[in-house]
């Protein structure tokens, strides 16, 4: 054999190698994807369930209207940006204002570092705090009561 | 391992050390095929025209340490991610391995060609790659608190700066602006481009500050005409940033770097905001400042003339053109011509002349000797792996958990894909020829670095994500 014929032949080995090695990885990527569909489609299945509700009780300056209810997640964010669960727009309330979550039965109630603040029955929410069903929970200047 | 529970060898990443299996064949087999191609063209300069292969022209286990040190580094790397980061992306180490693995086989190879002559060129090469090794699982294993980025944003942007007046000082005090070297630092023998890393620094700081604004920007109520721009006030910091950025790489001639940050700027805005009328604007600013920077500057018109060549219709050239193809255009048609003599599976590897004809042929001309050595086939599989890696990039910053790091995750792969493109785009005469680096594949310290860097981020972004993910389920 010469040593032409050889190194063809390394060349052209070079270039199948090459191919198999990005059809592995495109084998690789598809399988991702599909684990990753199927976990998707398992979690859009199941909407997040309803545990709870906030009534307003008192608007303040903003335009909501009393009596209005919204829906609480077992994770619930409220505040005037489009990514929380509970979207206000009012000029009191901050981009992420506060954190509700659900645990072992009892609410959770936390600022998350808002400007005007949290309150939990008048009590300021800057650490977590625990919330009973009917306690007034105010939210910049609006009030709502924790219903289920 | 009887010690060890079945935990470590069920989390072990098979995924990645299964895709890294072929990456260390081809490099082996390129290894090999090194020294046979030199021994068979010092032959056929003495004409001889037949040469028979034998057993005995096959290099030693010697000759093949550089890429068994590389192989021992990748494996080692990722089974130290096995056991920390068991749930960060599988396929990105694989991809860039292979990347920086052809990159040093290509310094190795072209140290000794006479354009270059720089005999230590692979062996420096592939230091740097085991240095950025270390270095992506050293950022892995730091970023353990991602907000830690998004907190010192302005820390970030006064490095930033602080990097654009040291390069814009030495470039001063070496006045010659087209010397290869006037945009790099000389810390004793580290020849360090600051450049490099001003780009990560820009993205992290675009995209805390992006992220934080976000709401005023997808408003946009500051309108122009028909355009509704972003508040000036909330943009001012950015286009402070930018201004500085462009303003250093149009003074010290830096037409790639300005390319660079101009794309990541645009890219991260539409991003960050989702308004195609703010890339729209940007692009007809960009038009603008392009034709004033075309109309100051000589060495801009001079690029420009070089991508307006007909290097098809050469027989036909007038005097002029031949001559300005010695001079302005040398390098340019020097490389469409070493990309030509490819054709479609090259000519082999270590049989290009590439080395020999095309200056820089080692950084940013490598493309034109990687699309001579493995032709028009190998350059499409080269591309394929970058498509592969900024796919995977795009993919971590879809799944992140939120804005900030999906913005970086996103912004740090657009580096990759406008860098790529701006470079093989010149070589290929498309655009004007700029002096950036191709990701992973040319020589150079501080573009290895900092690309592993950018890994080392997206493996730590992606880790964060599955494991929130792995949390709430």
């Amino acid at each position: 054999m010469n040593l032409d014929v050889f190194l063809l032949i390394l060349r052209l080995l070079l270039i199948v190698l090459l191919y198999l090695f990005l059809m592995q990885v495109v084998i690789a990527i598809t399988r991702d994807l599909r684990k990753t569909a199927a976990i998707s489609a398992d979690v859009a299945g199941k909407a997040p369930p309803v545990v709870g509700h906030l009534v307003v009780v008192d608007s303040g300056p903003s335009a909501v209207l009393p009596g209005t209810r919204f829906d609480l997640q077992p994770q619930t964010t409220i505040g005037r940006g489009p990514t929380n669960t509970i979207q206000l727009t009012d000029n009191f309330i901050s981009g992420e204002h506060t954190r509700l979550w659900f645990r072992n039965g009892v609410w959770y109630v936390q600022d998350a570092g808002s400007t005007n603040g949290t309150f939990v029955n008048n009590q300021p929410a800057r650490d977590a705090l625990a919330a009973k069903l009917g306690d007034i929970i105010q939210v910049g200047f609006i009030r709502f009561k924790l219903g289920a | 391992m009887a010690s060890l529970s079945p935990g470590p060898l069920r989390r072990y990443r098979w995924k990645e050390l299964g895709l890294l299996f072929i990456p260390f064949i081809i490099l082996l087999l390129e290894m090999i095929q090194l020294p046979i191609a030199q021994l068979y063209q010092s032959k056929l300069q003495t004409n001889q025209l037949s040469i028979p292969f034998t057993p005995a022209i096959l290099p030693t286990i010697r000759d093949l340490i550089p890429v068994l040190g590389l192989i021992a580094a990748l494996a080692a790397l990722n089974m130290l991610l096995s056991f920390f980061f068991p749930k960060a992306d599988q396929v990105l180490l694989p991809l860039v391995g292979l990347l920086s693995g052809i990159g040093v086989l290509m310094a190795l190879r072209l140290g000794p060609e006479p354009l270059v002559r720089d005999p230590m060129l692979g062996t420096r090469q592939l230091a740097w790659v085991l240095f950025g090794l270390l270095i992506c699982a050293a950022t892995l294993f730091l970023l353990r608190n991602m907000n830690w980025l998004k907190r010192y944003k302005y820390t970030w942007a006064l490095l930033g700066i602080l990097l654009v007046a040291l390069t814009i000082i030495n470039a001063l005090r070496v006045k010659n602006l087209n010397s290869p070297t006037h945009d790099q630092l000389n810390f004793g023998p580290l020849n360090l481009q600051p450049s490099e890393l001003l780009k990560i620094f820009i993205v992290v700081f675009f995209a805390a500050y992006l992220s934080e604004n976000r709401d005023v920007l997808t408003e946009g109520n500051f309108r122009l005409g028909p355009l509704r721009l972003p508040p000036l006030r909330q943009l001012g910091p950015i286009l402070l940033m930018l201004g500085i950025a462009l303003l250093l790489f149009l003074v010290i001639r830096e037409l790639g770097l300005a390319l660079l940050i101009y794309g990541i700027f645009l890219s991260m805005l539409y991003l960050g905001s989702g308004k195609l009328s703010y890339v729209i604007g940007g692009l007809l600013v960009f038009v603008a400042l392009g034709f004033i920077g075309y109309k100051l500057f000589g060495y801009i018109q001079v690029r420009f003339a070089a991508v307006s060549l007909d290097v098809v219709n050469w027989q036909n050239w007038s005097q002029a053109t031949v001559d300005f193809s010695r001079n302005g255009a040398y390098q340019i048609v020097q490389g469409i011509i070493a990309l030509a003599s490819g054709g479609i599976i090259g000519v082999g590897f270590g049989l290009g002349h590439a080395g020999a004809l095309v200056s820089v042929a080692q950084s940013d001309m490598i493309f034109t000797s990687l699309g001579e050595e493995f032709g028009l086939a190998g350059l499409f599989a080269i591309i394929g792996i970058y498509l592969l890696i900024l796919y995977r990039g795009y993919r971590i910053a879809i799944e992140a958990s939120n804005e900030f790091d999906q913005l970086l995750a996103a912004g740090l792969t657009s580096i990759f894909a406008i860098q790529t493109v701006i470079i093989v785009a010149g070589n290929m005469k498309f655009l004007p020829l700029t002096g950036i680096p191709l990701p992973f594949l040319s020589y150079g310290g501080s573009s290895i670095i900092a690309n592993f860097i950018i890994i080392g981020i997206l493996l730590r972004i992606s880790h964060n994500t599955a494991l929130e993910r792995a949390g709430l389920a």
